[in-house]
């Protein structure tokens, strides 16, 4: 069954379609909320708030995907979030990896581990810094791997609009990025280090 | 008349970044696929902003830490709640969506058994031996075994369930369920885990890039899940843990987390994660 048979039933009242729903979008749109607002908790309220609008207003929904659909009423929500000023541009320093334990595994080195969590925070606070409206257009695209029309879609902006954005965002990141060169080599770098 | 340049015009920054995502027309595609190709300047840009996307593609997925749902009613006054009791109704859909269909299929389909012996996941993952303890699922579980297991368990409906999808596939699914919530700390655990949609029919865990940890206090021990192939070409692994037999730190009993983590193997990079609460009580 796909969303456009759980966003029909759904539109008729049904609960479970629209928590099949949930269960498929609950990962990325707390994922885009988190990579938006910073606070795990944050993340959580806007996700659930999204759902609960989404799940009010399924009926207004007629022929718009309903993917593009939730992550638009998130994004609004994000934008309400920092209009109010809630936390506004901090990143708590709380461990936020404690869901993501088990990607340990896969670097058992402890130095390497430590490498990873250190990178993963570089980024996440490269993210921060951006400007929202860059900032929305890096995560939907490089966190949830929309394609451009779908974040278009989600923005209510241009194409063209879309593409700067990611750019300038991914210009942006890269640059702060650059300050860390022990942690990113610029490629070129890691290419002269590779010939030698 | 002058002549056409040899080399089209230097790309914009935001033609480079859409070309690193194929969002640019083939014709303008082409133009900046020849550009670069003889233009080391642009290369690095364009290496640059490769290396800087795949920076933040490459941040985790994380599993939101409370289960979502709707109010019985309409506008009626919601709240919070943890994920065990409140993420009933959503464990149940879960189960009648996902679980019990795969586990019927598989029931009925005479699954094939590939998985190697614990010392041969091991060997082949030297890597998972060091730093972090690992543990088996019941001794050497043959391929009938593992299959009667499984088979076993066809008729009984997880109650303790997880599911992520993945946002780029959408018929890609992480599954991870346990038979219970709750366990003496001498009891045993069954867990399943189905990798919907993989692109890879390897019953190897670490073929799969599947790893499974146990979790309290921040202090982690790792399963290690033997898989099989069910009927409808679904990697499922899994299996049943003695609990006592967990090199778990400190007091045993407590409170708990169960974590999947799929780097899907097709290069991408992306990381499904599924968690579940899991409560050991006893001594």
């Amino acid at each position: 069954m796909d969303d456009r048979d759980l966003v029909g039933l759904a539109r008729g009242g049904d609960q479970e379609a629209f928590t099949q729903l949930i269960v498929q979008y609950q990962v990325p749109l707390y994922n885009m909320a988190l990579r938006m607002v910073g606070g795990p908790d944050d993340a959580a309220d806007i996700a659930q708030e999204a759902f609960l609008r989404a799940w009010e207003k399924i009926r207004t929904l007629r022929d718009a995907p309903f993917k593009s659909w939730l992550f638009q009423i998130a994004a609004n929500l994000c934008y309400d979030h920092f209009r109010r000023g809630r936390r506004y541009g901090v990143m708590p320093e709380e461990d936020q990896t404690g869901n993501v334990v088990g990607l340990g595994i896969a670097t058992p080195d402890p130095q390497e581990r430590a490498e990873a969590n250190e990178r993963n925070r570089l980024v996440r606070q490269s993210i921060e810094a951006l400007e929202h409206d860059m900032r929305i257009a890096i995560v939907l695209r490089d966190v949830n791997g929309m394609a451009y029309d779908e974040i278009a879609s989600v923005l209510r902006v241009p194409l063209g609009t879309v593409k700067s954005r990611i750019a300038r965002a991914r210009a942006q990141v890269q640059e702060r990025l650059r300050q860390h060169p022990d942690l990113f080599p610029s490629p070129s770098t890691r290419e002269d280090a590779h010939a030698e | 008349m002058p002549s056409e340049p040899r080399i089209p015009t230097e790309p914009l920054l935001e033609e480079l970044s859409a070309y690193l995502d194929h969002e640019l027309d083939a014709s303008a595609q082409a133009r900046v696929a020849e550009h670069v190709a003889g233009c080391q300047s642009c290369q690095a840009r364009l290496d640059g902003l490769r290396q800087t996307a795949n920076a933040v593609r490459a941040l985790p997925m994380e599993t939101p830490r409370r289960t979502f749902t709707i109010p019985a009613q309409r506008r009626q006054a919601w709240r919070w709640a943890p994920v065990g009791w409140v993420g009933s109704a959503a464990v149940a859909l879960l189960v009648i969506a996902f679980g019990i269909q795969n586990l019927h299929l598989l029931a009925g389909s005479g699954s094939t058994a590939t998985a190697g012996s614990s010392a041969n996941y091991s060997a082949r993952n030297p890597q998972r031996a060091t730093g972090v303890r690992a543990a088996s699922p019941l001794a050497s579980p043959a391929a009938s075994a593992l299959d009667q297991q499984f088979n076993a368990q066809a008729g009984t409906a997880p109650v303790n369930a997880s599911t992520v999808a993945d946002p780029t596939n959408g018929s890609r699914r992480l599954v991870l369920d346990t038979d219970s919530a709750s366990y003496s700390t001498n009891g045993k655990m069954r867990v399943t885990i189905q990798l919907e949609g993989s692109p890879s029919s390897s019953a190897n865990s670490a073929d799969q890039g599947l790893t499974l940890t146990l979790v309290h206090n921040g202090v982690g021990v790792a399963l290690n899940p033997v898989g099989v192939i069910s009927g409808n070409g679904t990697p499922i692994f899994g299996g049943w843990y003695e609990l006592p037999s967990l090199p778990l730190s400190g007091p045993r009993a407590g409170d708990y987390r169960l974590t999947a983590t799929w780097v899907v193997p097709d290069g991408s990079g992306r990381v499904l994660q599924a968690a579940v609460a899991v409560q050991l009580t006893g001594s």
